[in-house]
């Protein structure tokens, strides 16, 4: 009587014995490495409606961040400046060859159209952030967002992910700083950071007590 | 068999290769492969609504309008005019001067003013070096030393000349934090050796000018 099953038939139980792990631990680490902000979210840089250079602004010219984002520290959001912000300069400066790249603003400013900037830092509508508590607790603009000033199209830095905050939600002293030099792009780059402790900041009138429960961020 | 497993090797990595690597710049927005409810059905500060011709989904409030609570109807402390509708010269009632009201002012002004005024308010700032068309003028003028408080007030909230107005990204109440500060640059410059309390010239003396 012939056999059923041909001789090749008896490694099938060894394959799918060392083929399964194999192909698993594959699914865990595409998930793992793609599925993650890190890869989804990080080093996203839209074309805006005008090549505006941070690097430029905040970096050569040394423009503090709260003269476009002049509500971070009263709101919960760092509002895009209105067009007036961009004109309180620009009204009065020729760049010559390079005025063409302004001139979308300036049309703009004159009702002749709307500028709509892209959104870069996307949190997720089911999550709430405050800019306001962050700054009030000596949270840098540079610990999120990177170092802008370094820009010259901007780029999300950080995966502003879940994870991603409470390692710091529940570890803040590492990120902390002066509140006076929130804006400040490289403070961590100064001797001062090495020293600076916030327990012992006169100024801190009480410890930053993150939250860490679900509706903390979740509400 | 080992050309198998090369292969299948190969295409992994070739995948790997395809799909990118961590912090790769790109300009396509960020795929999530699960969006949950990452993007509702409202609108939050400064999104987009099509619904409307200019996109805007926050709409300008009616020219006119005044919120409840906020006619501002103080002229000395919301307009820096006295009832007589001359400009005053001293801080409104409210306002007290003390050190963190001056450490205030000069903190907004580095941050709003000294780009064009310079810090020292002599009017060589940043943006005046890279082009502004007419320079502001000095803070130290005796015309400027001359003015009332209320004046810096005024040119800070409506603008002056080539100068835009600054209400929209300054308060009130960090305006006249501002002007105090202005102030205490215009004496600054003018303050002589008998200006130096008691103590302080003492110290001084005693540490050879190094204070």
């Amino acid at each position: 009587m012939a056999q059923i099953f041909p001789r090749w038939t008896n490694k099938i139980p060894l394959a799918i014995g060392v083929g399964t792990p194999i192909a698993l631990c594959g699914v865990v680490f595409v998930v793992w490495y793609y599925f993650s902000p890190k890869f989804t979210d990080v080093g996203y840089q839209p074309e805006q409606p005008v090549p505006f250079s941070h690097k430029l602004h905040a970096g050569e010219l040394g423009l503090d961040c709260r003269y476009c984002h002049n509500t971070v520290e009263v709101a919960a959001q760092a509002a895009i400046p209105p067009l007036g912000t961009c004109m309180n300069c620009h009204s009065q400066l020729n760049l010559g060859d390079r005025e063409g790249r302004v001139q979308p603003v300036k049309d703009a400013f004159e009702g002749k159209s709307t500028l709509e900037w892209v959104r870069v830092h996307m949190l997720p509508d089911y999550a709430y952030f405050n800019h306001s508590v962050h700054v009030a607790a000596g949270v840098g603009c540079s610990t999120c967002h990177g170092r802008i000033d370094q820009m010259q199209v901007v780029a999300q830095a950080e995966p502003l992910s879940m994870s991603w905050c409470l390692d710091c939600h529940r570890n803040p002293e590492p990120n902390l700083r002066p509140r006076d030099q929130v804006t400040n792009m490289a403070w961590f780059e100064t001797p001062a950071s090495k020293e600076y402790n916030p327990a012992e900041d006169p100024t801190r009138t009480r410890a930053v007590s993150p939250p860490e429960h679900c509706s903390g961020c979740h509400r | 068999m080992t050309r198998r497993l090369t292969i299948t090797a190969a295409l992994l990595v070739l995948a790997s290769a395809g799909a990118g690597c961590r912090g790769n710049k790109s300009a396509e927005p960020p795929i999530h492969p699960n969006w949950n409810m990452d993007d509702q059905s409202y609108f939050q500060g400064q999104e987009d609504n099509d619904w409307f011709p200019d996109h805007r989904a926050m709409r300008p409030p009616v020219a006119g309008a005044v919120a409840q609570g906020q006619l501002h109807d103080d002229d000395a402390y919301y307009r820096g005019r006295g009832a007589d509708g001359r400009l005053v010269d001293g801080l409104p009632d409210g306002v007290e001067l003390t050190q963190a009201l001056l450490d205030r002012g000069h903190a907004r002004f580095n941050i709003y003013c000294a780009p064009c005024h310079e810090k020292s308010g002599y009017g060589h700032g940043v943006i005046i070096q890279r082009g502004f068309a007419v320079p502001p003028p000095s803070y130290h003028e005796p015309r400027l030393q001359a003015m009332p408080l209320g004046y810096i007030f005024d040119v800070i909230s409506h603008g002056k000349g080539t100068m835009r107005p600054y209400a929209v990204q300054v308060p009130v109440a960090d305006r006249w934090a501002i002007a105090a500060w202005v102030r205490v640059l215009q004496v600054s410059q003018r303050a002589t050796v008998a200006d130096v309390p008691a103590d302080v010239m003492t110290q001084l003396k005693a540490s050879g000018g190094n204070p």
